[in-house]
C-alpha cells in the first residue's frame, strides 16, 4: 500500500514537471472517416509519439462536407475553432470571403521549412488569396477507375500486362459496359446521387473537352461550353439508362457494391485505395481488383482533382501564442515531411521531396494512376466553388437528377448556369 | 379589513418578475434584435452595415425563398387538416374502448410521439430502403418496380408528411381523448332516447361540442407544421436540396452555411410574420365558427 501512495505520488510529480516544460496541445481537426482516415490516425500517433513531452495533438473527426464546413465556419466566428484543420484547396476563396480562415505569414511558415518552392506552382498558389497565403497543401487527390480483375478477364478487356484495355473513348466504354453486364449485378458502380462523385465525373468529362465551367467575366458555361457540358452529362446518363449503373446510389452504397464484387468497375476517388488494401489484407475481398487513370472518353486526358490541405481557423477574438503557433507549425511541415504514409492512402503528396522519392515512384497502385497529377483540372476558382460549395449544391439539384433520367440534360446544365449566376450576383 | 392596494400591486409584481425577466431577455430582446439584423448585411456573427430594405426587396426576386415558402405551405396543406382528422378518428375509437385495454393502445399510438426525430428518420429511412426496406413489398407490389421513395421528387413531400403524422399523431388523440371525455355521458344518452343514429350523434352532438380543441389542435398544428425543418433535412441527405427545401432550412441555409445572418434575418421576420398572421387569423376563423 505504501509503495501504491509512492508511486502515484512519484508519477503526479513526473507529470507536472511535464507540464512545466510547457507541453503544447494542438486541437485538431479533420473530416477523414474513410480508409485514409486510418491513415491518418497512425500518423498522428507517430508525431505525438516523437513529440512526446512537447507538442501532443489532440485529434476529432467530423463527417466530410456541409456539416464540417458549417462547424469550422460556426465555431471560428465565436472563436471555439481548432488549432487547425484539414481544408480543400477548392474551398480557399469561400472560406477566406467568409471569414473562416487566418492568414498564415511567409516568415512563420518559411521558418519550417514550408516555402513556394516546396510544392508544385499551382498547387501552393491554390491556398492563396490575393497574393496571401491561407492554407499549405498535403496532398493531392483525383478519381480512378477501380477494376475487379477477375470480371474484366472474363469479359476479354484485360491486356497483356493485365492492365485493362479498350475503354477509352466514349463508345468504347459503352461497349466494355455491355460486355461487363453478365458478369455482375453492375457493370460500373459509382455514386449517383447528391453531390461528391458526380461532380468530381462531370468536371473530369467537361475538363476532357475543354469546358470552361467559369469564365473570367464571371459567366457561368459560357456559350460554346453549354455542349461540352450537356455531352458530359449525357455520357453519365446513359450509363444509369442502360441499367449498366445503379440508380440513385449513395456513396457507400456505391463503394459496397464494388467491394461485394456486385459490380466490375468502380469510379471513386484514390482515398478508397486503403478499404480495398485493407480488405484484401484481411482476407474479405473474395478477387483482385487494381486502380487505373479515369479513361478517356473526349478529346484528350483529363481529370478533376483537388487537395486536402492545412489551415488555421480564423478564431474571433482569440490571439494565438507564439507558442502555439511554432506547435501548429511544427505540426503541419512535419505531416508534409512524413507524407509517404499519407501516399498510403492512396494520395499523391503535395510536397515535391516526398513525391519525387524513390519510395513514392515505385509505390503500387499510385504509380499507375501518378500520371493524374499532370493531367489534373482544380476547381474554379471562385467563392461559389468548392466542397460544400453552391457549385457543389448545384450538382445534387441538376447535375444527379439528369444523370438518374428525372431531367433532361440540356435543361439541367441551363438551369444550373441560372441558378449559379443568380447567386454569384 | 383594509386592503394596501400598492402593496398587493407591488407583491404581484415581484411574483411576476422572474417571468418577466426571463421572457423579455429570451424573447423579446433577441425579436427585436432579429429584425434589427434583417435590415443589416450582417455575417453569421458580428455586426453589419445598415442596408434598409435591401434584404427584403432580394427577397421578393429570390427564387429559392419562393420555392422554400412554396414547399412550406405544400407541407401545411399536407399535414395540418389530416392530422387533426386522423387524431380525432383515432381518439373516437380508442374512447370507445375501458381500462386497461384503452391505456394499452392509447401508450401504442403515443409511443412515435416520444421519439426523438433522428430516431423516427432512421426507422423510416430503413423502412423505405429501395434495397432492404420491408415497405419495397407492397410498393414493388403495387407500382412493379422497387421505388427510392426520398429520392423521387415528386414523393418527397407526402412521404415526409407521412412520417410527420405518423410521428405526431399521438399527442393530437390524447387533446381529443380529453375533449371527448369532457362531454357529459347525459347528452348522449338523450340522444339514443331520441333514436338518433351513430352519424347524427356524431354530427350534431360530438362534432360541435369537441370543436374548441380542434380549433385548438389545428391551430397548434398550423404553427408547428410552418416551422418544419428537422424532417426535411435529414431526409433530403444525400439527395437535391433545394426542390424540397423549406422555410427554416433556407434560413439555417443562408445563416450558417453562406454566412449571411442579416439575409437569413429578413426571412426569419417574413416566417414570423406569416406565422403570426395565419394562426391568428385561423384561430379566429374558427372560434367565430364555433361560436355560430
Amino acid at each position: 500500500m505504501k509503495n501504491l501512495m509512492k508511486i502515484a505520488m512519484l508519477s503526479t510529480a513526473l507529470l507536472s514537471v511535464g507540464a512545466v516544460q510547457a507541453q503544447e496541445t494542438v486541437v485538431w481537426w479533420d473530416f477523414l472517416a474513410g480508409g485514409d482516415g486510418v491513415r491518418m490516425k497512425s500518423l498522428i500517433e507517430r508525431f505525438n509519439e516523437e513529440h512526446a513531452g512537447e507538442i501532443t495533438i489532440q485529434p476529432t473527426t467530423l463527417e466530410w462536407g456541409t456539416p464540417f464546413y458549417t462547424k469550422v465556419q460556426t465555431s471560428a466566428a465565436i472563436g471555439e475553432g481548432p488549432d487547425v484543420m484539414t481544408y480543400h484547396l477548392s474551398r480557399v476563396p469561400l472560406g477566406v470571403e467568409s471569414g473562416a480562415l487566418a492568414p498564415l505569414s511567409t516568415e512563420d511558415l518559411s521558418s519550417v521549412g514550408l516555402t513556394a518552392d516546396a510544392f508544385q506552382a499551382a498547387n501552393w498558389e491554390a491556398g492563396q488569396s490575393d497574393g496571401q497565403q491561407y492554407a499549405v497543401p498535403f496532398d493531392i487527390h483525383s478519381i480512378i477507375l477501380y477494376y475487379n480483375k477477375d470480371k474484366l478477364a472474363e469479359a476479354g478487356l484485360l491486356g497483356e500486362d493485365g492492365k485493362p484495355t479498350g475503354l477509352d473513348g466514349a463508345e468504347n466504354f459503352m461497349a466494355a459496359l455491355e460486355k461487363l453486364k453478365g458478369g455482375s449485378q453492375y457493370s460500373v458502380s459509382l455514386q449517383t446521387s447528391g453531390d461528391g462523385t458526380p461532380w468530381r465525373v462531370f468536371y473530369s468529362l467537361f475538363g476532357q473537352q475543354d469546358g470552361v465551367f467559369l469564365a473570367e467575366d464571371g459567366t457561368f458555361f459560357p456559350e460554346d461550353s453549354i455542349p461540352k457540358a450537356v455531352a458530359a452529362v449525357e455520357t453519365m446518363a446513359s450509363w444509369v439508362e442502360g441499367g449498366y449503373a445503379p440508380q440513385l446510389t449513395e456513396y457507400e452504397g456505391s463503394v459496397a457494391l464494388f467491394t461485394n464484387g456486385d459490380a466490375a468497375l468502380h469510379i471513386n476517388g484514390v482515398w478508397e485505395v486503403p478499404t480495398l488494401v485493407d480488405l484484401e489484407a484481411k482476407g474479405e475481398l473474395g478477387f483482385e481488383w487494381g486502380a487505373v487513370a479515369l479513361p478517356t472518353f473526349f478529346d484528350h486526358p483529363a481529370t478533376w482533382a483537388d487537395s486536402h490541405a492545412f489551415a488555421i481557423p480564423n478564431n474571433a477574438g482569440k490571439e494565438m501564442t507564439p507558442e502555439k503557433k511554432a506547435a501548429v507549425l511544427e505540426v503541419i511541415s512535419w505531416m508534409n515531411e512524413n507524407s509517404l504514409s499519407w501516399a498510403d492512402a492512396g494520395h499523391i503528396p503535395a510536397f515535391n521531396a516526398t513525391r519525387e522519392s524513390e519510395e513514392f515512384k515505385t509505390m503500387e497502385p499510385n504509380a499507375t494512376y501518378s500520371i493524374l497529377a499532370e493531367t489534373a483540372v482544380f476547381d474554379p476558382k471562385s467563392t461559389l466553388a468548392g466542397v460544400a460549395s453552391p457549385v457543389y449544391d448545384a450538382v445534387a439539384n441538376y447535375i444527379s437528377p439528369a444523370m438518374n433520367g428525372e431531367m433532361e440534360p440540356q435543361e439541367a446544365i441551363e438551369e444550373m448556369k441560372a441558378d449559379l449566376q443568380d447567386q454569384a450576383e | 379589513m383594509i386592503r394596501n392596494q400598492r402593496r398587493e400591486w407591488a407583491v404581484a409584481f415581484l411574483l411576476v418578475l422572474p417571468f418577466l425577466l426571463t421572457y423579455g431577455v429570451l424573447f423579446v430582446w433577441p425579436t427585436i434584435q432579429m429584425v434589427q439584423l434583417s435590415f443589416t448585411d450582417a455575417p453569421l456573427i458580428g455586426t453589419g452595415e445598415w442596408v434598409g430594405f435591401e434584404n427584403y426587396i432580394e427577397m421578393f426576386d429570390d427564387r429559392r425563398f419562393w420555392t422554400a415558402f412554396n414547399n412550406t405551405a405544400y407541407f401545411v396543406v399536407l399535414t395540418v387538416i389530416p392530422n387533426t382528422l386522423i387524431g380525432l378518428a383515432i381518439a373516437m375509437m380508442v374512447s370507445r374502448l375501458k381500462g386497461w385495454q384503452q391505456s394499452l393502445i392509447l401508450a401504442m399510438f403515443f409511443l412515435p410521439y416520444i421519439l426523438p426525430v433522428s430516431v423516427v428518420y432512421r426507422i423510416w429511412n430503413w423502412m423505405f430502403n429501395v434495397q432492404f426496406g420491408i415497405l419495397q413489398y407492397p410498393i414493388s407490389f403495387f407500382a412493379g418496380e422497387t421505388i427510392n421513395v426520398f429520392r423521387t421528387q415528386w414523393m418527397f413531400m407526402p412521404a415526409v408528411a407521412l412520417v410527420t403524422i405518423w410521428w405526431t399523431c399521438g399527442f393530437n388523440i390524447l387533446l381529443f381523448l380529453a375533449g371527448l371525455r369532457s362531454i357529459s355521458p347525459d347528452i348522449y344518452e338523450a340522444a339514443a332516447l331520441d333514436n338518433a343514429n351513430r352519424w347524427t350523434i356524431f354530427r350534431k352532438i360530438t362534432w360541435p361540442l369537441i370543436w374548441p380543441v380542434t380549433a385548438l389542435v389545428l391551430t397548434i398544428q398550423l404553427i408547428l407544421q410552418l416551422k418544419i425543418f428537422d424532417q426535411v433535412y435529414l431526409f433530403v441527405q444525400g439527395g437535391r436540396p433545394d426542390p424540397s427545401m423549406v422555410m427554416v432550412q433556407y434560413i439555417y441555409t443562408m445563416a450558417f452555411q453562406r454566412n449571411q445572418g442579416g439575409y437569413a434575418a429578413a426571412i426569419a421576420v417574413a416566417l414570423f410574420v406569416i406565422v403570426i398572421v395565419f394562426s391568428v387569423l385561423q384561430f379566429q376563423l374558427l372560434r367565430a365558427r364555433g361560436e355560430k
